[in-house]
């Protein structure tokens, strides 16, 4: 670069402009009355759809830690860095739930239509081979759905509110009449495969019939991502919300499991680490095609998979 | 001296198989053609008729950074294919990330007409980058049996998962009957393991496999594959609950004087090894198929337990012969 005075003295009389600019600015909006982000809808759905209280049922899924503390405490002589440990177990689940699970949440909000959000289903149904894991998703998903049916979009009509404010906004009102449509289309598909294959769902016996799968199953991820596009989230929030969703009930889980007390807890939920992983995950996945999401921890699979083989379980997976 | 081989044709890597049932009820192959990098190889008398038998190599008997392989395999109405290899897969280095050595298999199976792929594992050596893609689609009434492996690298090396990137992606798809009708994906499973470490905190791809040295998906689907798929299915939920007590008295845990019966006999003994190998396994019926996932600190530990849970079941030789089997033997 060559050096020069005069670019130099323009850059700070530029800053000097925009200090004053922002001052202005920031003395013409203190005389406002307060308008708060809190206050838009999208910041109200943006708190309910991550709190703990939002009933999914995901207390009841501990993603594959009972078992690999069941599995690390059977080995008799386990080497110095497989020892059991919450520390080392928090980051292998965010990576395989991010690379097997968020690409589907990101394509579900960007393309929130019937059509799209029956295909992600059905993919994600496709991709998670493991029974354990297949209950989980489908039990929060379902969950997700009738929270979205009796509350969200309920009789109040306050998600389809949000939902109109959300489109004013962004100048594409007939898109998102649509969204709530694609919904309620959604859950009729999924009344016409609970009936017709109840039978099929449990997943348990028969083996390799001939039956197809049901059209769509409800899972977790693509619903999340479509709902959380229809209250008005944007993208990053949604896979941050749906990112620290995980990592909260695993959080909750070792607390149950006895790992640790309610102060490392939160402790953990507040560090920079869990912060800087799901940001990093995010990253990661932003551009993945759901064709191409898979297992980055495949032993993730065995421990998971075999959360059925354990004597005794507190949790469902 | 003319080579005993089929004369190798098309473009480069590239390779065709058309399985078809002769009119003596043998299945035989009616197109055989493959380019270097990809060699194929089948025997001019098989030991056996229950199956054509095919050996996917490479030359040089591994791949080098770059390669490009895609198969296509036809298998038509009633035919039955066994695909096996010659020693792993070998995976050389690149010479840079972007440089990605890929295979990429397809292979339609009509109906009544069946596949079995039982190769030996991938063995990606240190600073390698694969990507294997392989399309599996099949009309109702056919069947697969589909394993795909992969390993540490070369462990007397001291390789250790010491590659750049490998990606494995497995597709079952079924095809409709009815022309129009779209095909419906069934089972899509992938496994990304990298070296890319997306965040400090996350362990190194070493140690997030926690000391397994290789790991295997075994898919299997269709009327001939039903029986072993209920096996695996049944085997799974018959393992001991872990962290349960034996609540036995000495002289019960000694066991009785009455032989047990073979099957409990070959289950007690496998047991055993399941737990002195360290190999951990899990079954499940996903949309029809069932999906087997199974780890082990090496790779003979692997390999005798895939060997033993087909050859104890006996659908594989039954339908494709043991030549089938060659690999996991």
């Amino acid at each position: 670069m060559k050096p020069s005075t005069e670019p130099c003295q323009n850059d700070s009389e530029l800053d000097d402009e925009i200090a004053d600019l922002e001052r202005r600015l920031a003395q013409a909006k203190a005389k406002q009355p307060p308008q708060s982000a809190l206050l838009t809808p999208a910041a109200h759905f943006l708190l309910l759809l991550s709190d703990s209280a939002l009933p999914l049922g995901s207390f009841a899924f501990s993603s594959g830690l009972e078992s690999y503390l069941a599995h690390h405490k059977a080995l008799a002589h386990p080497a110095p860095h497989h020892r059991a440990s919450f520390t080392s177990f928090l980051p292998l689940s965010v990576s395989s739930y991010s690379s097997t699970t968020l690409p589907f949440v990101l394509a579900a909000h960007r393309d929130p239509s019937l059509a799209r959000l029956a295909a992600l289903d059905d993919a994600l149904d496709a991709a998670i081979v493991c029974t354990v894991g297949r209950r989980a998703s489908v039990a929060q998903g379902r969950a997700l759905l009738g929270i979205w049916e009796r509350s969200f979009a309920g009789p109040g009509g306050v998600a389809a509110a949000a939902a109109a404010i959300a489109a004013a906004a962004a100048g594409v009102g007939a898109g998102k009449e649509s969204g709530a449509e694609a919904m309620k289309g959604f859950s009729a598909l999924l009344k016409t495969s609970s009936s017709s294959f109840s039978t099929s769902a449990g997943g348990g016996g028969g083996g390799t019939g001939d039956d197809d799968p049901p059209p769509v199953s409800a899972h977790l991820a693509p619903l999340f991502g479509a709902i959380c596009a229809l209250v008005g989230l944007d993208l990053a929030q949604t896979a941050y919300v749906f990112m620290l969703g995980h990592v909260k009930a695993l959080v909750s889980a070792a607390v149950r499991a006895g790992v640790f007390g309610p102060y490392q807890a939160q402790k953990t939920l507040a560090s920079a680490t869990v912060q800087g992983l799901i940001a990093a995950m995010i990253e990661r996945e932003w551009e993945t095609k759901v064709e191409e999401a898979g297992q980055s921890v495949p032993v993730m699979d065995l421990w998971v998979g075999r959360h059925e083989v354990l004597y005794s379980r507190i949790f469902n997976s | 001296m003319e080579s005993p081989f089929p004369k190798s044709s098309s473009a480069d890597g590239e390779g065709r198989i058309v399985v078809r049932l002769l009119p003596q009820g043998i299945s035989g192959l009616e197109a055989f053609a493959y380019q270097y990098p990809l060699k194929l190889i089948t025997p001019m008398r098989p030991p056996e008729t229950k199956s054509a038998l095919v050996f996917i190599l490479s030359y040089g008997g591994g791949l080098v950074g770059g390669d490009q392989v895609n198969l296509s395999i036809d298998v038509k109405t009633g035919a039955k294919l066994s695909l096996a290899t010659q020693g792993h897969t070998k995976i050389f280095k690149s010479p840079s990330r972007e440089v990605v050595t890929r295979q990429t298999l397809l292979v339609s199976i009509a109906p009544n007409a069946a596949v079995c792929l039982l190769p030996d594992p991938v063995q990606p050596f240190e600073a390698s980058v694969y990507e294997q893609i392989q399309i599996f689609k099949l009309a109702r009434s056919a069947s697969l049996c589909l394993l795909d492996w992969v390993t540490q690298g070369r462990t007397a090396r001291g390789e250790n998962w010491s590659f750049v990137k490998w990606v494995g992606r497995n597709e079952v798809w079924t095809v409709a009957d009815d022309q129009a009708a779209q095909d419906r994906l069934l089972v899509r499973d992938v496994v990304i393991l990298d070296s890319k470490q997306a965040h400090p905190q996350l362990p190194t791809l070493c140690d997030s496999m926690h000391g397994v040295g290789v790991i295997g998906t075994l898919v299997l689907r269709g009327p001939l594959m039903k029986k072993l798929g209920e096996f695996f299915l049944a085997e799974f939920a018959a393992l001991p609950r872990l962290g349960a007590r034996d609540w036995r008295s000495e002289d019960m845990k000694k066991g009785s004087d009455i032989p047990l019966p073979p099957q409990e006999q070959w289950r007690a003994e496998r047991l055993r090894m399941e737990k002195e190998s360290k190999l951990l396994w899990s079954a499940a019926n996903v949309r029809g198929c069932v999906v087997v996932k199974f780890g082990a600190p090496t790779v003979e530990a692997g390999r005798v337990w895939v060997g033993s849970m087909l050859a104890q079941e006996g659908s594989i030789s039954q339908h494709f012969g043991a030549q089938a089997l060659m690999c996991v033997r």
